[in-house]
């Protein structure tokens, strides 16, 4: 790769930055031999095929981190309820649990974003909620650096709700175990933005373990969603809803995939996307069923709606069955506003603007009317 | 002055002349029914009417209470007080029927300088209408029209009209797929929605909900325009000889 690269120039300045004072217990080897060996990826991966990659590198590249400057005094940007067991990510202490499950989550595709935040890491928690009902839900806010990396442990039974706020980060990683019989409620809430930001879910979930998401997003100047969840263990369950609704020249991709590793789980994902304007929407959804895990049921659905003629929509599910006796399903839509609901309620005298507000908030309703507390998503207007 | 005047009225659809001179007056308190063979216009009359995108007016014009329809908006037309029931009610999954009802009702208030209804008495009213009309309230949480029967949606359009309490209700062939239950409890709804301060335009196939809903005037459409006119007989003798003996 020649050296002009921007991603070469960000790869040669991260190999040489001085080990990290932040988290020093926290093991960079892999992540610097993986950007050693392997690069940063470009426009012509895949996988960065509809979102210029190299706009974040910039983004990256700003940061104070990455100019060697250290990282700012953490502080806490996670509220838990009482009984929650929540630590700092850089306390020496964190390293145990990190040990324990760091890792079991982990996502081949987006190894060379978590090594660079591996390297940037400047603020960091991790969460174990185990064996009980928690009824207040954990909250993860702003953090004080550019590099967030969360782990979030539900376990022996208990059942938790996370909710993610609208917070700046140029990256950010969570990790999420839910164990055997266990089960995590998780809510993103993304705000429009101007930075450009990329985060990755990153889900495993153990037999009878029930993980449910729903994430509604506005955009960014650039925002990559990778949400990766690993039904790894029998009868796990996995419900995915995930509206989006964007204005101006707003970005966001959405790179989602469901990893049936063992049999008789059940995965259902609902998404509805809106785009204005001059905005950019892509959802990649992706069901894996890998061998062995026969006896699954898994759906994907994506409708979208286009309002404008410059707004555009790249909505791609794939399939991949390795088992038997499997059910699946998907399916995409692109359109736009259907013009006789349109007349319909501008017959009762509700003016066009109205009428497009009615309906293009009911189309978001509906995929996410079914996801549990569908009130905290406060994207509808 | 008449209420509503049509005169000379030519409308294309998809550039073929459905409408071909069609003149038509309704006055204060009365209700006329257009009734006429498959493909004479009805529909499209009801349609061009409300403002339909893809009904052209070629020619002639149209008013209610003296104002030229024909530049308005579909949401202008219905906020002076022309109402269309749908034959085809759409339904819209996402957008309850409260929700459609409130921001129709708003609209209103606001186009007639009053303030919006008040919370209570808004659900209050609605859930009365919808009980008058059978319908269950846990309905108008639904989405618009969604899974509803056949006879349910034409009930919300009763329901709709009732609230909305306009000019000028147009009801295009809403008693069509109604058993006879449902056909009593739709006429029950426009009767008690007939006033001396408003009218009704009833597109009908049949004779039958005529029965039910006396009109004053009957009026047979042909080919886009206005064939025949008379009082409710003309209905009973078209039940009886069929819409051929109107060629003869």
């Amino acid at each position: 790769m020649a050296g002009s690269t921007i991603e070469a120039a960000l790869r040669a300045r991260l190999l040489q930055l001085p080990p990290s004072d932040y988290a020093p217990w926290f093991d960079r080897g892999a992540a610097l031999a993986l950007l050693e060996r392997e690069g940063l990826p470009d426009w012509r991966s895949e996988s960065w095929r509809h979102t210029n990659i190299r706009r974040w590198y910039e983004a990256v590249a700003a940061s104070p981190t990455a100019s060697g400057n250290g990282v700012a005094r953490e502080t806490a940007f996670v509220t838990a309820p009482k009984g929650i067991h929540v630590e700092r990510f850089s306390d020496a202490s964190a390293a145990e649990l990190v040990a324990e499950y760091g890792g079991l989550a982990s996502v081949p595709r987006s190894a060379p974003l978590a090594a660079i935040n591996a390297v940037l890491l400047g603020a960091g928690a991790v969460v174990r909620a185990t064996g009980e009902h928690f009824a207040e839900p954990v909250y993860i806010g702003t953090a004080p650096a550019e590099f967030q990396r969360l782990l979030v442990v539900v376990e022996n039974g208990a059942s938790l709700q996370l909710i993610e706020e609208p917070a700046s980060f140029t990256h950010r990683i969570v990790e999420i175990v839910v164990g055997a019989g266990s089960r995590l409620t998780h809510w993103r809430r993304q705000a429009a933005a101007e930075n450009r930001e990329c985060s990755l879910v990153s889900v495993h979930i153990e037999a009878d373990g029930d993980y449910r998401l729903a994430q509604s997003s506005q955009g960014a100047d650039l925002r990559r969603n990778d949400v990766q969840v690993a039904l790894a263990g029998k009868s796990a369950q996995a419900t995915l809803h995930g509206a989006w609704r964007l204005d101006g020249s707003e970005h966001l991709d959405n790179q989602i995939a469901v990893v049936h590793g063992e049999g008789e789980g059940l995965s259902r994902q609902i998404y509805r996307g809106v785009a204005a304007d001059r905005s950019r929407a892509i959802l990649n959804g992706r069901i894996h069923i890998a061998p062995g895990a026969d006896a699954t049921d898994a759906s994907l659905t994506s409708k979208n709606l286009l309002t404008s003629d410059s707004a555009q929509v790249f909505a791609k599910p794939e399939l991949e069955i390795h088992a038997s006796d499997v059910k699946c399903s998907h399916g995409a839509t692109v359109g736009a506003l259907d013009a006789m609901s349109v007349h319909y309620l501008r017959s009762r005298g509700i003016d066009e603007e109205t009428v497009r507000a009615l309906l293009t908030n009911g189309f978001l309703r509906e995929a996410i009317a079914d996801a549990e507390g569908a009130q905290q998503l406060s994207l509808l207007r | 002055m008449s209420l509503l005047r049509i005169e000379n009225l030519h409308v294309d659809v998809a550039g073929q002349a459905i409408l071909n001179g069609l003149n038509l007056t309704i006055g204060a308190g009365e209700v006329h029914a257009v009734m006429g063979p498959n493909g004479s216009g009805k529909s499209t009359l009801a349609n061009a009417l409300a403002g339909r995108p893809g009904y052209a007016v070629s020619a002639g014009s149209f008013s209610l209470d003296g104002v030229d329809l024909a530049p308005c908006s579909p949401e202008e037309r219905a906020r002076l007080g022309l109402f269309l029931a749908f034959q085809y009610p759409v339904e819209i999954p996402g957008v309850s029927n409260m929700e459609l009802l409130k921001a129709a009702l708003d609209a209103q208030a606001k186009h007639n300088g009053q303030e919006e209804p008040a919370a209570v008495d808004f659900i209050k009213r609605v859930r009365q209408t919808a009980e008058r009309l059978g319908l269950n309230v846990d309905f108008l949480k639904r989405g618009v029209n969604e899974g509803f029967s056949g006879g349910e949606k034409k009930r919300n359009e009763i329901l709709q009209m009732l609230l909305l309490q306009p000019r000028l209700a147009i009801l295009d062939e809403t008693d069509s797929g109604l058993d006879i239950d449902a056909l009593q409890v739709v006429a029950d709804g426009i009767n008690a929605f007939r006033a001396a301060n408003n009218a009704v335009l009833l597109v009908t196939h049949y004779q039958r909900l005529l029965n039910y809903v006396v009109p004053d005037q009957v009026h047979v459409l042909t080919s886009g325009k206005v064939v025949r006119s008379g009082d409710r007989s003309l209905a009973l003798e078209l039940e009886e000889r069929g819409y051929g003996w109107l060629d003869n």
